[in-house]
């Protein structure tokens, strides 16, 4: 108690320092003259009464420093002022301490977004009552440890299991489209993703919505202790076969679609045309076990009803249904419910047995969001190791820089140790300097770190069509990713400031004070380290630079490229549904598509709508085998499969016309040709060279597949022909990648009347963003129910594999290389200004023998030239030959572009000498008089 | 005068308020001129011992200070004892009559052998 009350006073004694020394200095001077006085009253002189009293009471100074000790806390207040000395010397060099900050604050920035999204994304524990007895249970066979089980087997292992109070299923999901909510507007595109030149298709104003629809178990909610936002959620007489179909919102869509309205509870939405009561209403960002929020939760088996298999093949055992969450009572140990489910799996082996043959079942902990199994380790560890490696980058560098500048204070230092101030004292000095630049820098790299994954997140969020469902990571930096800055921040501190405050404490007092930094002819103390560092980073950044340079540049002409077909006047729309789902019969599909067809051709501005199995650039590619048929027929069956394959898609007669692709030989089909799928085969030009080179391919035949071709999903029509008429050549296109014009297309007739295809072309003659909306109401005018997706063609550049590469590796590697840039130009400076402090006394010699200014210069710079230049050579031997692997991701652009190559390389060199010659310019102001005067 | 000791800091706190009890209400000069006399001269005090050691037993609570005028007229600090610091002394004089007597048995010639 007394300790406290006299901490308190100490900490109070802080403050007031001035009134407090006046009154000790009051009542020691009462004290003296009242010695005086009992003095000269025993006899003494004047003089003598004043000598004596002064004698005996001792050091007025001394006593008033020990008073002063007492009166506060010595320690904290050598530490106070040890910060606002601290802060002075930042203060007085503002460029150095902004720039050594900055440096920082982006290593830490770095650092904790990659801790918070590893922490949202493996680290943070499921959003269940008891997340730590959650585990998963795998069906094992040979060759998968991942398993689900099939519906009557989870049956079975949830009613018999005694380890775990419950067991509940996912059924994985699906889309289901909707009538009874059209788009109302249009979706909100992501602003950075379209500046950068993605444009994913959107779902069309007008149109059905298309929603991603999760199946789970009656029990599910109840495992999980999720609690409804209005309503109830799932109960296990919900999913029954033959139970009436109820439905759950996810808050996420409750709210941007029913604006959080309770009174939806009890309303009924159609799902793939199948009335669903909603029941209820799970909580905003509700994940359950899942990592994106959905759309709609249904029970499993509801799965029927929407057309996601059928009745019988969720009681098939053969069919797997959905993975396995469990609830481990309370005591009860992973492997003892490993092997209890074992022994169920065992019963299930016997009563099964050409079902279950060699089964066994895996039980793990799902406590947190991530698997961190050895196939993520590696590359978990990558990353972290290199987010680390930037930070150690960035405080060598920093730490070099205060080198530069420790040796500018050596003086400073020196006549401190001189006056007596003790090492450990300066030490201490020296540590907090640069453990207050660190903590800015944490100050800093926080909310960088905040607004860096905010910005990735929403944008990644707003990116994403709707129908995809909605991400729910939780970005904001809690405690413990402060805490985590917070480390990164004081280590940093105390790592960059260690080397360079240790240095400057070997300092020899006397050769500080005579400031002989360097002797003249001495060899420098050069650090090869150092030299080392800048080689790697120029190096480093020169081949980031460079290739993303080559990347963007590359991408862009990605965008000028000229495809062969007109792009610019083209929409693409897509009905995306999974039709056998819709419960239409195939005539009235067909019958819907030919009404949509002719009511889009009444559209404003249109020009010809077409129908193709695939659309240019727009993924989905096909290939099928061919054969000229007056070629060598394949010697054997091994042969058979040898045979060259092409590009293939089923169009329209007028599909040509539509898309601007010219018939340079021949003609299209004919309305009939296409309705019979009569045997005739238009070809590219490519495609003629390559089977019938210096001829005259019109009349020729072409065997297209073969008859025992699999489809690459079930119901898809693949073609077969043992002899089709090749009947025109039309224009080489860049239709399966935009890097390259295609080897071999060919074209096969689509028949309206056999074959559903839920791709139309359309052409106008206006603006194409403009017709979107028209197109959304025409889509509805003929059925609600179908959800429409269009873009304009040259959209689907988007869609490219190589321009999405390119054009993302490309500014991933610009930003990185810029950071880097940054780093390396601090590392230059940091060393030009070492050097020049070390040689101010070389300098002057030469100047007083009459160096010019310029040669001064060239003698700073030249040192820090040499590492950069060979870091330089490094970089641009490594760049070209990772040009070369990267020539297919150029769009034709020259590997060893000069513009990439040697503009990067001379703007990388002139920012390095920039920042080389910023210290350097001290070096020509040094005064040749004041430089020897030390000497 | 040579053979004059420095009071040494634990005692010099017990001096404090043992003087502060009797005279009552006393200044600075007074303190260390009590403890002098009182100890036959054969203690030194001067500023360096007595303003940290008062400061410090104010901090405790001990002693309160109070600016006043002296016999001569002379503006000076009179330190006082408190109801905290009347029961530390008990405490403190009890514990070092203690000590003492147990040191003086330790010291005593013959009784060891008894």
């Amino acid at each position: 108690m007394r300790q406290l009350r006299s901490l308190v006073l100490r900490l109070a004694g802080l403050f007031r320092k001035d009134r407090h020394d006046r009154e000790l200095a009051a009542e020691m001077d009462s004290h003296l003259q009242m010695h005086i006085e009992d003095n000269l009253r025993s006899g003494m002189s004047a003089a003598q009464a004043r000598r004596d009293a002064l004698i005996k009471l001792g050091g007025v100074e001394q006593t008033k420093e020990l008073y002063r000790e007492r009166r506060g806390l010595p320690l904290l207040e050598t530490f106070l002022q040890d910060i606002r000395y601290g802060l002075r010397m930042l203060q007085k060099n503002l460029g150095f301490t902004a720039t050594a900050i900055l440096a920082l604050a982006v290593g830490i920035g770095v650092n904790t977004t990659v801790f918070t999204a590893f922490d949202a994304l493996a680290l943070r524990p499921r959003p269940v009552k008891t997340p730590e007895r959650l585990v998963g249970v795998y069906r094992t066979t040979a060759g998968e440890n991942h398993g689900g089980f099939s519906f009557p087997d989870y049956l079975y292992y949830r009613d018999h299991s005694k380890t775990l109070s419950d067991l509940a299923m996912f059924g994985g999901g699906m889309h289901v489209t909707t009538s009874d909510l059209s788009v109302a507007s249009p979706e909100d595109v992501a602003h950075v993703a379209g500046a950068i030149g993605f444009h994913l298709p959107q779902l069309l104003q007008g149109s059905a919505q298309r929603l991603s629809c999760l199946f789970v178990s009656g029990n599910y909610f109840r495992l999980l202790g999720a609690q409804p936002a209005a309503g109830r959620l799932f109960l296990p007489e919900d999913d029954q076969l033959g139970a009436a179909p109820v439905v759950v919102l996810s808050g996420n869509f409750w709210q941007s679609q029913f604006h959080s309205n309770p009174a939806v509870v009890g309303s009924t939405i159609h799902l793939n045309r199948v009335a669903f009561t909603i029941v209820g209403v799970t909580p905003v960002d509700y994940l359950g076990t899942l990592s994106t929020v959905p759309v709609l939760w249904a029970p499993v088996a509801a799965r029927p009803l929407v057309g996601d298999g059928t009745r019988e093949s969720l009681e098939n055992r053969k069919v797997a249904a959905g993975v396995v969450y469990g609830h481990l009572k309370a005591g009860v140990s992973l492997p003892d419910a490993e092997a209890e489910l074992n022994v169920l799996a065992g019963q299930l082996r016997v009563a099964y047995p050409e079902v279950e043959r060699n089964t066994g079942v895996r039980v793990v902990s799902e406590r947190a969001f991530g698997h961190l199994d050895s196939d993520t380790w590696p590359i978990v560890a990558a990353t972290m190791g290199a987010v680390a490696l930037l930070l150690l980058i960035a405080c060598a560098n920093v730490a070099s820089l205060l080198l530069a500048r420790a040796a500018t204070r050596r003086r400073e230092i020196g006549v401190r140790l001189s006056l007596g101030a003790g090492r450990r004292r300066l030490l201490q000095q020296l540590l907090i300097e640069s453990t207050l630049i660190a903590l800015f820098a944490g100050a800093v790299g926080l909310p960088l770190a905040s607004w860096t994954l905010h910005l990735v997140i929403v944008e990644i969020a707003s990116a994403l069509p709707s129908y995809w469902g909605s991400i729910a990571l939780q970005v904001t930096p809690d405690i413990r990713i402060f805490g985590y800055t917070l480390l990164i921040s004081l280590l940093t501190g105390v790592t960059f400031g260690l080397t360079p405050a240790l240095q400057a404490l070997r300092t020899d007092v006397n050769a500080a004070l005579k400031d002989n930094g360097s002797m003249f002819g001495q060899r420098l103390s050069k650090s090869r380290l150092r030299d080392l560092l800048i080689v790697a980073q120029v190096a480093a950044c020169l081949v980031l630079l460079i290739n993303s340079t080559l990347l963007l540049r590359g991408s862009q002409r990605a965008l000028r490229v000229d495809p062969g077909f007109d792009s610019k006047h083209v929409v693409h729309l897509s009905l995306e549904m999974y039709e056998p789902a819709m419960g239409y019969s195939q005539a009235r599909l067909l019958g819907l598509n030919r009404q949509l067809m002719e009511e889009i051709a009444s559209l404003p501005g249109v020009t010809s709508v077409t129908q193709a199995s695939r659309a240019p650039i727009s993924g989905g590619n096909r290939f099928v085998a061919v054969l000229a048929a007056d070629a060598e027929p394949p010697a054997n069956r091994e042969g058979e499969n040898r045979r060259p394959t092409t590009g293939y898609s089923y169009v329209l007669p007028n599909y040509f016309e539509t898309l601007g692709i010219p018939i340079v030989n021949g003609r299209s089909f004919t309305v009939q040709e296409a309705d019979t799928q009569a045997p005739v085969v238009v070809i590219s030009e490519a495609t003629a060279r390559r089977f019938w080179p210096g001829q005259d391919p019109i009349g020729k035949r072409l065997v297209i597949g073969s008859v025992d071709a699999r489809p690459p999903f079930a119901g898809e029509q693949v073609p077969f022909s043992p002899g089709s008429e090749v009947i025109g050549v039309a224009g080489d296109v860049r239709s399966l990648f935009l890097s390259k014009v295609d080897d071999s297309y060919i074209y096969v007739p689509l028949s309206q009347s056999r074959q559903w295809t839920s791709t139309l072309l359309v052409r106008t003659s206006g603006n194409t963003s403009a017709l979107l909306p028209l197109l959304g109401r025409a889509v509805r005018r003929i059925d609600a129910n179908f959800p429409a997706v269009a873009a304009p063609l040259d959209w689907m550049v988007s869609f490219d594999p190589y321009f999405v590469i390119s054009r993302i590796g490309g500014i991933l590697s610009s930003i990185v290389g810029t950071l880097g840039l940054f780093l390396a130009c601090l590392g230059v400076y940091g060393m030009v200004g070492y050097s020049v402090v070390e040689r101010t006394h070389e300098i002057g010699v030469r100047m007083a023998l009459g160096a010019q200014q310029e040669q001064v210069l060239g003698l700073v710079l030249g040192e820090s030239a040499r590492p950069m230049l060979f870091g330089t050579v490094i970089g641009i031997v490594v760049s070209a030959v990772i040009s070369r692997l990267l020539s297919a991701m150029l769009f034709g652009l020259n590997p060893m572009d000069a513009i990439s190559f040697a503009g990067v390389s001379l703007l990388l060199i002139a920012v390095a000498l920039f920042a080389g010659w910023l210290p350097a310019r001290r070096a020509m102001r040094v005064d040749p008089m004041v430089a020897l005067r030390y000497e | 005068m040579g053979e004059r000791a420095d009071v040494w800091q634990g005692t010099l706190a017990l001096m404090v308020l043992k003087t502060l009890q009797a005279l009552g209400p006393l200044h600075g000069y007074g303190i260390a001129r009590r403890i002098e006399q009182t100890s036959g001269d054969l203690l030194a005090v001067n500023y360096g011992t007595l303003y940290p050691g008062l400061l410090k037993l104010e901090q405790e609570g001990y002693i309160s200070s109070e600016w006043g005028t002296s016999d001569n007229n002379r503006k000076a600090k009179y330190y006082k004892l408190t109801r905290a610091g009347r029961k530390q002394l008990e405490k403190e004089a009890r514990e070092w009559e203690q000590t003492t007597e147990i040191l003086a048995r330790f010291l005593a010639p013959g009784k060891e052998s008894a």
